[in-house]
């Protein structure tokens, strides 16, 4: 920065981040989909499970859990799928086919600053989810969680830069806003389903189950569910999920465009 | 500034090249921009023009060749060069739900000293939808936004890529009148348009490109001369030889249909007509004289082109 500007205008450049995340901000909530992700799914969810707790009570066979307690982080896996994999990738795909991040990155602020903000409204959205999730389970289902902090928030920031980052490499890949769609569908789907929504892998068994504990999603629900119960989580499912998280950023930084 | 003004322009770009794969959009162009004009880059579709502001604007990287602003690199100096340098994309839309309002105090924070965000969405015409969402807005308001956008970092060049593009001729007439004030301002403008009228009227110089090749540089009445110039179609009164035709001042052509002479030069050829075949008894009638125009020189120098002269004609 040169000396020419004065003081106070110096001061407003540096705030064009916060400018930049009020400006994000508002347009997820002007956004109908991304709020109702981020608060209505987990709300409708966490109803859900709490109600098939209600009417089959007790333990789940072979676990110490109840359904609530064992879909407490399926949930929560849930919420960061549909806001990284599902919303997160088409945003951007869109922000760029419409020029918007070439607009930008002919301004003196770098658009990577734009993703950001971006990411960071996601991970806020991301969080609030979570809240409503360990909250809403416990106070009005009392579900007896027993959250670890250190262990859940090191699952918690796990869980989210994976999917995330999976979302990213969707978006640096994806040619167009149609094909992004299509992508983020399956995937979508596919994470869903490895995250044991429809059938958890301890029921599931044999190779699958193996699959599932090793894939993203999977790994993601293992590590919060062992760290919601104050337990250390399985080193296995940790790895797994930096070492996908390593090759997606990887694989989103080398492809990404800006147009 | 630190800027000898006419020594040096504001911009120069020497022998820009700039290739897609196999192909050459931008081959060999040379020019200089000076300080304080609107400088206008006119050529056909496809003719490499837009490719030459993405390079000043440092978005595309020259195959080689170079380019100053300001004695800055737009790549190496990219930072620098952005906070003084406006630009307008074409065919760059924003988000579909942000205000008007919003973008402009946005863009505003990315600048180290912008311009007042009211005053400019006044100036523009635009701050009655300060609160109007992207998409509501009509195509000639979404194009004031861009230029706002353009502007509100107080810059000292502006680069704007087919603005009037898409707007109704009253717009468009807005458009331009909002072009010269910004020049009065002392911002140089560079200006790129597949318009003719439009460059008549508001550039001082026009670069002409064509396959990637500056065919001429001049100002937009020096072009226009190019395609023939001044014409001056007229029925004498007893038949006159070319001698004594091409002997009158400024007369480059002379063509026969019929009873008609039709006579093309420069300078006042009806006048000089009216004159000199007095003088040898000689009088006209269904005299018509009509202007060199931009329209024809575009037409005749971008057809002619095909091969390209190498280095262009420059002033």
């Amino acid at each position: 920065m040169t000396s020419v500007a004065s003081e106070p205008k110096e001061k407003e450049f540096r705030g064009h981040f916060s400018e930049l995340l009020k400006v994000e901000g508002k347009l997820a909530l002007r956004e109908p989909t991304g709020i109702g992700v981020a608060i209505g799914a987990p709300i409708i969810f966490v109803v859900i499970f709490g109600l098939i707790g209600i009417a089959s009570p007790g333990n789940v066979p072979n676990t110490n859990y109840t359904v609530l307690d064992l879909y407490v982080p399926v949930i929560m896996v849930i919420v960061f799928i549909f806001l990284g994999v599902a919303a997160l990738p088409v945003t951007l795909v869109r922000y760029r086919e419409m020029g918007w991040l070439r607009r930008v990155s002919v301004t003196p602020v770098p658009p990577l600053r734009l993703l950001a903000a971006q990411l960071v409204v996601y991970l806020a959205l991301a969080l609030a989810a979570v809240l409503i999730v360990i909250f809403g389970s416990e106070l009005i289902f009392g579900a007896a969680l027993d959250v670890g902090i250190l262990y859940f928030v090191l699952s918690l920031v796990l869980s989210i830069a994976v999917i995330f980052s999976l979302g990213l490499v969707v978006a640096a890949l994806a040619p167009s806003q149609s094909v992004t769609t299509a992508l983020t569908g399956g995937l979508t789907f596919l994470m869903l389903f490895l995250s044991g929504l429809w059938i958890p892998p301890a029921t599931v068994g044999g190779p699958l189950a193996t699959i599932m504990y090793y894939s993203p999603a999977g790994a993601a629900v293992q590590a919060l569910l062992n760290s919601a119960f104050n337990t250390a989580p399985p080193l296995t499912a940790i790895l797994t999920m930096v070492a996908y998280t390593v090759v997606f950023a990887l694989v989103a930084i080398r492809y990404f465009r800006w147009e | 500034m630190g800027l000898d003004p006419g020594s040096e322009g504001i911009v120069t770009v020497q022998h820009l090249v700039k290739k897609y794969g196999d192909f050459v959009a931008v081959n060999d162009v040379s020019f200089s921009i000076k300080q304080g004009e609107i400088f206008g880059i006119i050529g056909p579709n496809g003719a490499g023009k837009t490719t030459t502001v993405e390079c000043i604007s440092g978005l595309r990287t020259p195959d080689s060749g170079s380019i100053s602003i300001h004695r800055l690199s737009p790549l190496k100096d990219r930072n620098k060069i952005r906070e003084f340098l406006g630009v307008q994309l074409q065919e760059s839309a924003m988000p579909p739900r942000l205000k008007v309002g919003e973008a402009v105090r946005l863009f505003a924070s990315f600048y180290p000293s912008p311009v007042g965000a009211d005053g400019l969405l006044e100036t523009l015409g635009i701050s009655n939808v300060k609160d109007s969402i992207y998409k509501k807005l009509s195509g000639g308001q979404k194009q004031r936004l861009s230029i706002a956008l353009a502007l509100i970092g107080n810059p000292k060049i502006a680069i704007l890529d087919e603005l009037t593009t898409g707007l109704d001729p009253e717009a468009r007439r807005e458009t331009w009148a909002l072009i010269e004030s910004i020049r009065d301002r002392g911002v140089t403008v560079i200006l790129v348009t597949h318009f003719m009228d439009e460059a008549e009227r508001l550039c001082d110089r026009l670069a002409l490109i064509n396959h990637g090749r500056l065919v001429v540089l001049d100002t937009p009445e020096a072009i226009a001369t190019l395609a023939g110039g001044n014409r001056v179609r007229f029925v004498p009164s007893q038949p006159v030889d070319d001698k004594t035709l091409y002997a009158m001042p400024g007369v480059v052509g002379v063509e026969r249909k019929e009873r008609y002479i039709t006579i093309t030069g420069t300078g006042d050829l009806a006048a000089s007509v009216i004159n000199s075949l007095a003088k040898v008894g000689v009088h006209v009638s269904d005299i018509e004289a009509r202007g060199g125009n931009l329209d024809d020189a575009f037409v005749k120098l971008t057809r002619d082109d095909t091969a390209g002269p190498s280095g262009g004609v420059q002033r």
